[in-house]
């Protein structure tokens, strides 16, 4: 792989377009399942989008506890020889989450509460995850095409920037 | 990896501190949240033993602020350093962006910081990545240490690759900006780059990239975002510049070090007095009381059985001692969080118990399947 193959396909590049179809997925999916949030977050812990009731504490946290939660239990599920666990629940006393893969790249979070239960989450979040899945695999072939659509001036303004904050 | 989000204007990177165990990379992150601007650094998350021993990572956002239009985030980890974990500490190398090797200058670590460099090439390439391609920046810690090292004694066991490297003592402060800042210019200008470093032909082969939905029409509200450190630095007292690059890469590092964050004190977690964490802070999060956890396999991810256990007891995120550093003045403390696991999972314990679990967990999904199957 050249440096540039291997820096595109170091990067994932999200247009509005692509949110906005996502986010009328979970919007979609919320609307059915009855569920507070939907988050998907990139397998890095990277937010990609949010619907749905916003959380309390850091969202930022959240989502890397969510993947780091991810990782750690795919770790046990190849000591059985599974390639992953596709779904993980945690059960709190008004609030639980579910985590569940959409393609190899991205984890589907929603968070649910007593309006709700299990079964209708999982139910309506299968659906959503497989046309989820679709819009973000077609991201996967376009970002590897495409450019990082930075401005021109992205190194300067980085450079600005830094020696603002430090 | 890199996220761009055009959506949401923001470019998110993942950087991660990596070193032998005890070495300081806690401390760094720590330093790093008491003394960015509150506005642009998130809570500071921690997932430890009692002894405070990184057991998977530390974690804290930092906004560097708005980069041409885009606000440009570092997420920020730290690994456990012991050998004992190298399992977590691959995984939060998954996908990272750039890497701080933070080494401990004492004599009696010599050895140790090699292992752990080994230890980071051998899990990079795991991962398919050469660590020559990484950015990476060495940081020289606990130079105060009396038995400490000479830097040209530490480069010769750690720098073959030529990587810019930085002097520290983490838990004064001194030197933790100057590494951090190193980092960020080189993965941003990582990010911009788009041809070749090998000085190949500039115009990149690849298709013409679909014009950005939004890209140079300002985002007026994360300006906002970007208070003027001095601002959020009152009463910090003065300590002599940090750490000067031992090599002597960029002379602008050495005129930074008079900036707003590379001098403000720190005062370490040791001597700090003690500040219970609010628990309402790490209430709110999702670590915050799990009764209970399933997890299901492939396996009968096609069928309907759903998987649930038995409530476990609730991990409270426990207040502990934090240190008095710049959460003083009007705007709230955001402590550091802990999750707070109950003791270091052994691997070969860990598969029975698992199994176990997962016998457990298919019982109780059958049944629990009826019931959910008459909810549909
Ligand atoms: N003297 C001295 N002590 C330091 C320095 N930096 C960190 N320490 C102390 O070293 C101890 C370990 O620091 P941590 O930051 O927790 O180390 P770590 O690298 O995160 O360790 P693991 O999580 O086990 O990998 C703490 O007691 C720090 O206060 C330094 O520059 N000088
Ligand atoms: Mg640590």
């Amino acid at each position: 792989m050249s440096h540039d193959q291997q820096l595109r396909a170091d990067r994932l590049v999200f247009y509005e377009k692509e949110i906005e179809e996502l986010n009328s997925e979970l919007d979609a999916f919320l609307e059915l399942s009855k569920a507070k949030t939907a988050m998907l977050i990139d397998r890095e812990g990277h937010l990609v989008t949010r619907r749905g009731e916003s959380i309390k504490s850091s969202l930022d946290s959240v989502s890397a506890l969510i993947a780091g939660s991810f990782a750690a239990t795919r770790e046990m599920a190849r000591l059985m020889g599974e390639d992953e666990f596709a779904v993980l629940h945690h059960q709190g006393v008004s609030n639980s989450i579910q985590i569940q893969a959409v393609g190899p790249r991205t984890l589907m979070g929603v968070i649910f509460d007593g309006r709700t239960n299990l079964g209708l989450v999982r139910f309506y979040a299968q659906e959503c995850n497989r046309r989820v899945k679709e819009i973000l695999d077609q991201v996967e072939v376009q970002s590897s095409g495409r450019g990082s659509g930075l401005a021109e001036n992205f190194s300067e303004s980085a450079e600005a920037a830094l020696d603002k904050l430090f | 990896m890199v996220q761009i989000n055009f959506a949401q204007k923001q470019i998110n990177a993942k950087i991660v501190y990596y070193g032998p165990g005890m070495s300081g990379k806690t401390t760094n992150l720590e330093v790093v949240h008491q003394r960015a601007p509150a506005p642009n650094r998130g809570d500071l998350t921690s997932i430890s033993t009692d002894g405070d021993r990184t057991l998977f990572f530390d974690y804290m956002p930092l906004d560097l602020g708005t980069v041409a239009g885009m606000r440009t985030c570092f997420q920020m980890y730290t690994v456990p350093g012991q050998v004992y974990y190298n399992s977590t500490r691959k995984l939060v190398l998954q996908g990272c962006d750039g890497v701080i090797f933070v080494a401990d200058s004492q004599e009696s670590m010599r050895e140790q910081n090699i292992e752990s460099l080994k230890n980071l090439e051998e899990n990079l390439a795991e991962y398919g990545k050469n660590i020559a391609d990484m950015p990476l920046i060495i940081q020289y810690n606990k130079r105060d240490m009396p038995g400490a090292v000479s830097v040209e004694t530490l480069e010769a066991d750690l720098n073959q690759y030529g990587a810019p490297s930085f002097e520290a003592v983490a838990n004064t402060g001194q030197g933790v900006f100057p590494t951090l800042k190193a980092l960020a210019a080189v993965v941003l200008k990582n990010l911009s780059q788009e041809s070749s470093a090998g000085g190949s032909s500039p115009s990149p082969a690849a298709p013409a990239a679909p014009a950005p939905m939004a890209t140079s029409d300002g985002v007026p509200e994360q300006s906002a975002q970007f208070a003027a450190p001095a601002a959020a630095q009152p009463g910090g007292e003065n300590h002599p510049p940090a750490a000067v690059p031992s090599k002597a890469a960029d002379s602008s590092e050495a005129d930074n070090a008079s900036a707003p964050l590379m001098e403000t004190g720190f005062t370490p977690r040791e001597n700090g007095v003690p500040q219970p964490v609010s628990a309402a802070s790490a209430q709110g999060s999702i670590s915050g009381a799990p009764a209970g956890t399933a997890m299901q396999g492939q396996l009968d991810s096609g069928g309907a059985a759903s998987t649930a256990v038995a409530p476990a007891p609730a991990r409270q995120a426990r207040p502990r001692p934090q240190t008095a550093g710049k959460s003083a003045g009007a705007r709230p403390a955001k402590g550091r969080q802990k999750a707070a696991p109950k003791a270091p999972v052994k691997k070969q314990g860990n598969t029975v118990y698992t199994i176990a679990f997962i016998v457990l967990a298919a019982a109780v999904g059958a049944v629990l399947a009826k019931t959910i199957l008459s909810f549909l």
